[in-house]
């Protein structure tokens, strides 16, 4: 059976976020590097049909910072879930260059088993980790985003092939499902659609919601932000680790709801959401201590390195004026 | 100079009053309060938009407090504009579009759509499609004369003009931070089967047909001066790098680019510096699309008033407004949800008719999301 493959997500900084981060900077971060805590968000996959060709075009698997990231009152936007990081600053290249990546990674790694296994917490499975140099003199930021995904040792393989979801729940289903999740979205899910009721928990109550449930009923849901076909976004990889860290008994199979219909689907067009069944290559694994992970975001050569937002032509005075009628 | 003029054009719109009376009809423009009306129908209508509060200390008092601009994030962009270079063998596919009046033709106030329907150009390297970068006299970027710049007048040679200097990316790239992990997907070099939907980091080259999927943040801000909206585009390529100014006129229509669009300050946030389309032509445009919008609803209120007082206005719920075929044909339908006769069009609907307009000036970005319905 072919593994499945995760889309990794990608990061998208708004323009927003480095303006804020000099203000933070200069007004209230000064030297210090300590880390802080900040604030992103991602909504469901999307494709843009390309009216040349008629082919669907799939957007980015994206995990947006906006110019709210370090606002205490965060909102994420609507149809959106938030993700919780840490954003270290450094004051020089040098430092950037020189940090202890790995140390860092592995803390936030640890923080999302902990996470995990002591308190059953599922609202720390998307944390994230962004170290940036700031030269604000240059208007040239260089950041280094990573989203910690832990490792099954026996990789998951899928059964058959991913499908539209609205082949294995019917249109009503999909639509209470739909309805549930506009009211309050949620970035893991449980669904059972039990005797032609379809019903949504999140995702704390495994055992209890699905008790009694036959399996054909039980559906593991996720936002995906993902919307390639045949990969479900980087989420879900962290769902199923705690899944199966929390209750190795009853999920060797799991039923994969990847939720990519944030909006009713237009007339003439369909469900966008996927599913399948897929299972753990090695059922008996024990998933103590923590699992590796893996997460750094590749930069825009394709190689594990760090990413350079210039927005020199966009904010330095100087080339603003030239760019002038 | 720019400065002065930015400064010159707040003070104005600072002491420039608030439009009280509802003028929409008359000359295109529209009160903040029907700015507001506008932009909820919007946002209840097209989700995809939303309102904002924007910087505290930039909120506008004639606006309420959350709702002081409009935005969608992430609009799509498949194509460049400049890809669509006018030539004589496309004066055929220009197409009148009359808007909401079908029976309006011979007016010579037509709206003329070009290139309709036609594909992009065929040869991506013979269409010098990049606007130079404008000479930057402290730009100690090292240029090898000759070879690059002609490489830069490429379209192909973009994604080496995209490239930052690699000079200045610091040199720590650690291929052994992880090991090579099976479960990760790789970025996709062939069409996804079945489905059809490509990857947007997939640069489909073949013949020519250069995609490179841009995103746009796109908000609409009220311009108190000129009294009507004004829109704003923040772009960024298909790595999420943000766009330069001579990035983002690629993405504006040739007549457009330099013209009436320019980089400006954000006004509702400190700092930020965003593309915009200069409002001084928008109230006529707006006037002569709602006039004509304005005749074919009178004119089937009317219709609909004369004939036997019939549940009619539920059935043509549907139709309330005119939505663009695939080709970007105008085929205007009336409202059917207007209760009282001889209304006219509403003012609701401005900010719909708007995004029509805009979609004019950057015709790749796909602002106009009202044509999904």
């Amino acid at each position: 059976m072919p593994i499945v493959q995760f889309a990794p997500f990608s990061s998208l900084v708004q323009p927003a976020f480095w303006h804020e981060l000099t203000s933070l900077k200069i007004d209230v971060l000064k030297l210090s590097d300590e880390s802080v805590p900040v604030r992103a968000s991602y909504t469901a996959g999307r494709t843009i049909k390309d009216r040349e060709t008629g082919k669907d075009v799939a957007l980015g698997c994206n995990l947006t910072v906006g110019g709210d990231a370090f606002s205490k009152d965060f909102q994420a936007p609507p149809n959106a879930v938030a993700a919780t990081g840490v954003f270290k600053n450094y004051n020089t290249i040098e430092e950037f260059k020189a940090a202890d990546k790995t140390a860092l990674f592995n803390k936030v790694a640890d923080e999302i088993w902990e996470g995990v296994k002591k308190n059953r917490d599922p609202s720390l499975l998307n944390r994230f980790l962004l170290i940036a140099y700031a030269d604000l003199k240059k208007y040239k930021y260089y950041y280094w985003f990573a989203f910690p995904g832990f490792v099954a040792k026996a990789a998951w393989e899928i059964g058959g092939a991913w499908k539209a979801a609205d082949v294995e729940l019917f249109g009503d289903a999909m639509k209470a499902i739909h309805d549930d999740l506009a009211k309050a979205p949620k970035a893991y899910f449980l669904v059972r659609n039990n005797e032609g009721k379809t019903e949504v928990a999140s995702v704390e109550k495994y055992e209890e919601f699905f008790a009694g449930v036959p399996l054909y009923s039980q559906y593991i849901g996720f936002l995906d932000p993902s919307a390639i076909p045949e990969n479900p976004g980087w989420p879900l990889r962290n769902l199923l680790a705690y899944l199966r860290a929390l209750y190795p008994s009853t999920t060797a199979l799991l039923r994969i709801l990847c939720w990519r219909d944030v909006e009713l689907p237009h007339p003439g067009s369909g469900w966008k959401s996927r599913f399948g069944i897929i299972e753990i290559g090695v059922p008996q694994e024990t998933v103590d201590p923590r699992p590796s992970a893996v997460g750094w975001e590749k930069n825009v050569q394709g190689k594990l390195g760090p990413r350079l937002a210039d927005l020199a032509p966009m904010m330095d005075p100087t080339r603003l004026a030239d760019q002038a009628v | 100079m720019h400065a002065l003029q930015q400064q010159f054009w707040s003070v104005r719109e600072y002491l420039s009053p608030v439009l009280r009376e509802s003028k929409f009809k008359e000359h295109g423009r529209i009160t903040p309060e029907e700015f507001v009306a506008a932009g909820d129908f919007l946002t209840y209508k097209f989700p995809v938009w939303s309102w904002e509060k924007g910087d505290a200390s930039k909120a506008r008092d004639y606006l309420p407090t959350d709702k002081q601009y409009l935005v969608t994030r992430g609009v799509p962009c498949l194509r460049r504009a400049t890809s669509l270079v006018y030539t004589d063998a496309d004066e055929e596919a220009e197409r009148l579009l009359s808007f909401g009046d079908a029976s309006g033709a011979g007016n010579e106030d037509e709206w003329v759509e070009t290139h309709a329907g036609r594909a992009p150009m065929s040869d991506g390297a013979a269409n010098p499609g990049v606007i130079d970068d404008i000479p930057d006299a402290d730009d100690d970027a090292p240029h090898d004369g000759g070879v690059s710049s002609g490489m830069q007048s490429l379209s192909l040679g973009k994604a080496l003009e995209e490239t930052p200097d690699l000079d200045e990316i610091p040199d720590m790239e650690e291929d052994d931070l992880e090991a090579g992990d099976e479960a990760t997907a790789a970025p996709k070099t062939t069409q996804a089967t079945g489905t059809g939907i490509i990857d947007s980091s997939q640069v489909e080259v073949a013949k020519g047909n250069l995609l490179q999927v841009r995103t746009y943040d796109v908000m609409i801000t009220y311009d108190k001066y000129y009294q009507t909206p004004r829109i704003w585009l923040l772009g960024y390529d298909e790595n999420r790098t943000p766009l330069t100014p001579s990035q983002i006129f690629q993405d504006v229509s040739a007549d457009h680019a330099f013209k009436t669009v320019t980089i400006e300050p954000f006004p509702h946030s400190a700092s930020l510096q965003a593309a915009s389309v200069h409002p001084c032509k928008h109230a006529n445009v707006m006037k002569k699309v709602i006039e004509r919008m304005n005749s074919t609803v009178v004119a089937d209120q009317l219709a609909k008033n004369a004939g036997p007082l019939s549940p009619g206005g539920k059935e043509k719920k549907k139709g309330w407004f005119g939505r663009k075929s695939a080709g970007g044909k105008e085929t205007a339908q009336a409202p059917g949800e207007d209760e009282d006769a001889f209304e006219g069009m509403r003012v609701d609907f401005y900010l719909v008719v708007f995004l029509k307009f805009i979609a004019s000036i950057v015709p790749t970005i796909e602002v106009d999301s009202t044509t999904a319905m």
